[in-house]
């Protein structure tokens, strides 16, 4: 199977939505349709490019760019890029040294993940490679690993979705961002 | 002290007994768990993989200081300050003092079990510090004032009504006992804990030298926020989460969420490495590498692999007697197979000194462990040390010493037991009620009697069996074949002679010696190993036969094990372990071609522990059931234990054994078979007695008195 398919099917599983845009139009569309609210828009490269937070204000959309730890409990949503994929475990990678992209994409209920597909890997040996490139480029960093919504099965074993972090990821594939996995 | 410490955990375990509600629970969530294991782990090689990470751990349980060093020196140099904790106090102070100098008030931590380990909530309360737990379970478990009773589901052992009695006393109002009704509680009221935190505390799953990075892998997303909104971040982290390389990270990766909670990735793995931005000032991250027993773990030969643990808690999910009396009975802070290992060497070899016994030895933790942990093996170890050091009790200790290292006392007094057992077996060939105090031992199941004649004094001489035999083998017979069940014996010996292999009865093999060995007697074991070394290899037979696989295990690794450094007995005990076979391989070798026989009914097979897991064989004797006519249904989880365990299902833990062999009868009495094939006298004891107890038509028969059975019709027929 390719490993769009693959990454598709995995990400699924895990509770992911994972919606092909066919253009930025439709990538746009889709955030302001399902935000639910206020959206935490961070720097990252993949926003700039597609200017997101222009468009987004366009359809309607309340966005904030800075100042997210006041902000960020009420926001609803949260728009990030993501460095690379993984297509065995549905996992989209994010480096999220800066923390205005930390704080979106655990606070709010939504996190929405723009992603090329040409980033997509086959497995956790094969991000092994860019990991340690992440790595070397700049000190400290936090890098995460995100698949699926957050979840707990503490009660009695029920799997229950939406703990402390999003209690949706949606991945938004758009062709044409970017395939450099050193930037999101 | 040790008298009262045994009372003590025997109050324990009858509490746990009459827990039936965990109980139901327990075996709901092993059940679902191997299921959804097997999935998660469809499309890789379980065994390259563990493999591979035992070999990853090893090297850095050898090179343990290089590679802390290269940790060390990474993470300071990404600005982290690592503190190294001989012990738990060690451990405590240094956070406590950091909580002191940052003036905190609130802490709120991310799950570890290396905190539990050390009681760091405890060290933080008393300097004024609140220690909130945030993990949900953690939180539920802190709330109630209890422990965790599992490493990666703290609050396994509690329910939904439970819960929302504990919730309503924090929001002072009536919750209902909907769970997702009170997970989003929990993300109300622990919301604004992480925004006001002073502090963060978490744990780590992995160290890596190669770049200073701790990866924590998390499902709920309080991790992040533990990591994120705090100003300081503390991290506890045992020195055995280190591993060399990102290669290697990325392999418990594939193993250790697949192990935990059977699924593929975790929502959150995340690799932090120094203290990152922080919009309130300064960030500081702290590394408290903790030790406390774990090089004295390494430096202990028999024991060091349990250093390979990657905390995933699938010893506990697959342990029959975790499920029956639960985390809290059997574990301290660490629960499970891998939970008594831990707590002999992190708390005390006392601590752990009831835990030991508790084992049944069923191996089941040993072949789903990601680490490749021998962990049975271990806890034998762990016995043995226990015995050296406290004895093994008057009684044992005269049976193991005085009479089982005597062959012909030990003999002398089985054959004498099968005459005065007649006023209590009346007879038949089983003992229904014994009176006084041994009673408990017969109420719910049948004990079987001591044969009138043993199979030593059966066996027909090699000259009667055949006239020109194309093999001749030996037999070992262990004491159950040869005492309770000759039958068994004379059945393989009908079958190896329709094979035209004659089989001759060693007349000086004595007991295997696994009794004294489970029991922590070394000495005795090897006195027993060297005895039938040399009386089973005396007449050079071409292979030694056993239908027994415990007795198989012992010739063919303990008796290795035990000599290898008897300069006399080290390489006939290597020739003795190469030829001998487990009854069932050895004919469906000898016998391809099974004569065709009629039909013959339907038959459920019953995996013995040490037969499946000890020794790797369970295709075979279903093979030859299927061969000689046999329609073959299966059972539910046929290879779960049955509830025997030698002593365990006598003298140690007869309670815990019913419990465990209940469950085998009703998997039994849910195929729908007539009749029960196992291949193991120990188990076919224990099954025997308990369907005969409850008055159950089925009939429980090892292989091999069927397989002779099946041949003898064939002949007829033909």
């Amino acid at each position: 199977m390719e490993l769009l398919e693959r990454f598709i099917v995995a990400a699924g599983r895990a509770g992911a939505r994972v919606v092909r845009c066919l253009d930025r139009t439709a990538l746009v569309d889709y955030i302001a349709r399902h935000a639910g609210g206020t959206v935490l828009l961070p720097d990252f490269a993949a926003g700039r490019r597609l200017q997101l937070a222009e468009a987004l204000r366009q359809c309607g959309c309340e966005v904030v760019t800075e100042h997210f730890r006041a902000g960020a409990a009420q926001a609803s949503a949260g728009v990030t890029g993501a460095n690379f994929a993984l297509a065995d475990t549905g996992t989209v990678v994010l480096d999220s040294t800066d923390e205005a992209l930390r704080l979106a994409s655990t606070l709010p209920q939504r996190h929405f993940v723009v992603l090329d597909p040409r980033k997509i890997l086959a497995d956790g040996l094969a991000a092994v490679g860019p990991l340690r490139a992440l790595h070397r480029r700049q000190s400290p960093d936090f890098i995460a690993f995100i698949t699926g919504p957050s979840r707990t099965a503490d009660i009695e074993r029920v799997l229950t979705i939406g703990v402390h972090g999003p209690g949706e990821l949606h991945i938004l594939l758009l062709e044409g961002i970017s395939d450099d996995p050193l930037e999101s | 002290m040790s008298r009262q410490r045994s009372r003590d955990y025997q109050v324990r375990i009858d509490a746990a007994l009459n827990a039936t509600r965990q109980q139901d629970a327990l075996h709901r969530f092993g059940d679902a768990y191997l299921e959804a294991r097997q999935q998660a782990l469809a499309d890789l090689d379980f065994e390259a993989l563990r493999e591979a990470i035992a070999q990853l751990k090893d090297e850095v349980g050898r090179h343990r200081q290089q590679y802390l060093d290269q940790f060390i020196e990474l993470a300071e140099k990404a600005g982290a300050q690592v503190y190294r904790a001989a012990d738990a106090s060690a451990a405590n102070d240094y956070i406590v003092e950091l909580a002191r100098r940052r003036g905190a008030k609130l802490a709120v931590k991310s799950k570890s079990m290396a905190s539990e380990e050390i009681g760091l909530n405890q060290a933080l309360r008393t300097a004024g510090v609140e220690a909130l737990e945030t993990d949900l379970g953690e939180w539920i478990v802190q709330l109630a004032g209890q422990r965790p009773s599992h490493m990666v589901m703290p609050a396994i052992h509690m329910f939904r009504d439970e819960v929302a009695a504990l919730f309503g006393q924090v929001t002072g109002q009536a919750e209902p006992a909907d769970i997702e009704h009170l997970v989003a509680v929990a993300r109300r009221q622990l919301r604004d804990k992480f925004l006001q935190a002073d502090m963060g505390i978490s744990g780590a799953n992995l160290a890596v030298a190669e770049t200073g990075a701790l990866a924590l892998v998390t499902n709920e997303g309080n991790a992040r926020l533990v990591a994120t909104l705090p100003p300081v971040h503390v991290v506890l982290v045992g020195i055995d989460k280190l591993v060399p390389t990102l290669e290697d990270a990325a392999r418990v990766l594939q193993l250790l969420p697949r192990s935990a909670t059977a699924q593929a990735l975790t929502s959150y793995v995340s690799w932090i490495r120094g203290p990152v931005p922080h919009s309130d000032g300064a960030k500081e991250l702290h590394i408290v590498l903790l030790d406390n027993g774990r090089s004295a773990l390494a430096e202990a030969p028999d024991c060091k692999d349990a250093l390979r643990c990657l905390k995933c808690g699938a010893c506990a999910n697959v342990c029959p007697v975790y499920q029956t009396i639960g985390g809290h009975v059997f574990g301290h802070t660490y629960v499970g197979a891998i939970g008594v290992v831990l707590t002999a060497f992190f708390n005390s070899l006392e601590a752990a000194a009831e835990l030991v016994k508790a084992c049944i030895g069923c191996r089941a933790c040993v072949a789903v462990c990601p680490a490749k942990i021998d962990l049975e093996e271990i806890i034998l170890q762990l016995r043995r040390r226990i015995g050296d050091q406290e004895g093994l009790g008057l009684g044992k200790s005269l049976v193991f010493r005085r009479v089982l290292r005597n062959r012909r006392l030990f003999h002398a007094l089985l054959r004498s037991a099968a005459h005065l057992q007649k006023p209590v077996t009346g007879g038949r060939g089983s003992i229904r009620h014994l009176p006084l105090h041994f009673s408990s031992l017969t109420e719910w199941r049948t004990l079987p009697a001591i044969a009138d004649k043993p199979l030593r004094d059966l066996m027909p001489s090699v000259e009667g069996q055949l006239s020109a035999p194309r093999l001749r083998v030996a037999l070992f017979a262990g004491c159950a074949t040869d005492f309770v069940h000759p039958r068994i014996g004379l059945s393989l010996v009908a079958v190896l002679n329709r094979c035209n292999i004659a089989v001759t009865l060693p007349q000086g093999q004595s007991c295997c010696g696994i009794p004294a060995l489970y029991s922590g007697d070394r000495q005795t074991a090897v006195e027993l190993a060297r005895q039938n070394v040399r009386e089973l290899l005396a007449d050079d037979p071409a292979a030694v036969i056993t239908a027994c696989p415990t007795c198989s295990m012992a010739l063919r690794q303990h008796f290795v094990e035990l000599l290898q450094d008897d300069a006399d007995y080290a390489e006939p005990a290597r020739r003795l372990a190469a030829i001998t076979y487990d009854a069932a391989v050895f004919i469906a070798e000898q016998l391809p071609e099974l004569p065709a026989a009629a039909s013959r009914g339907t038959v459920t097979y019953h995996d013995s522990c040490h037969l499946k897991r000890g020794c790797g064989v369970w295709r075979q004797p279903r093979q030859l059931l299927t061969g000689a006519g046999w329609r073959l249904q299966e059972m539910e989880r046929a290879d779960r234990c049955c509830g025997f365990g030698g002593s365990y299902s006598f003298a140690s833990h007869p309670e815990i054994s019913r419990e465990i062999t209940k469950d085998k009868v009703n998997a039994i009495l849910r195929s729908g078979a007539d009749v029960v094939a196992v291949d193991c006298p120990g188990c076919l004891i224990m099954l025997r007695g308990a369907l005969e107890k409850r008055g159950l038509p089925q009939r429980v028969a090892h292989t091999m008195e069927l397989l002779g059975e099946a041949l003898d019709a064939a002949g007829e027929g033909g």
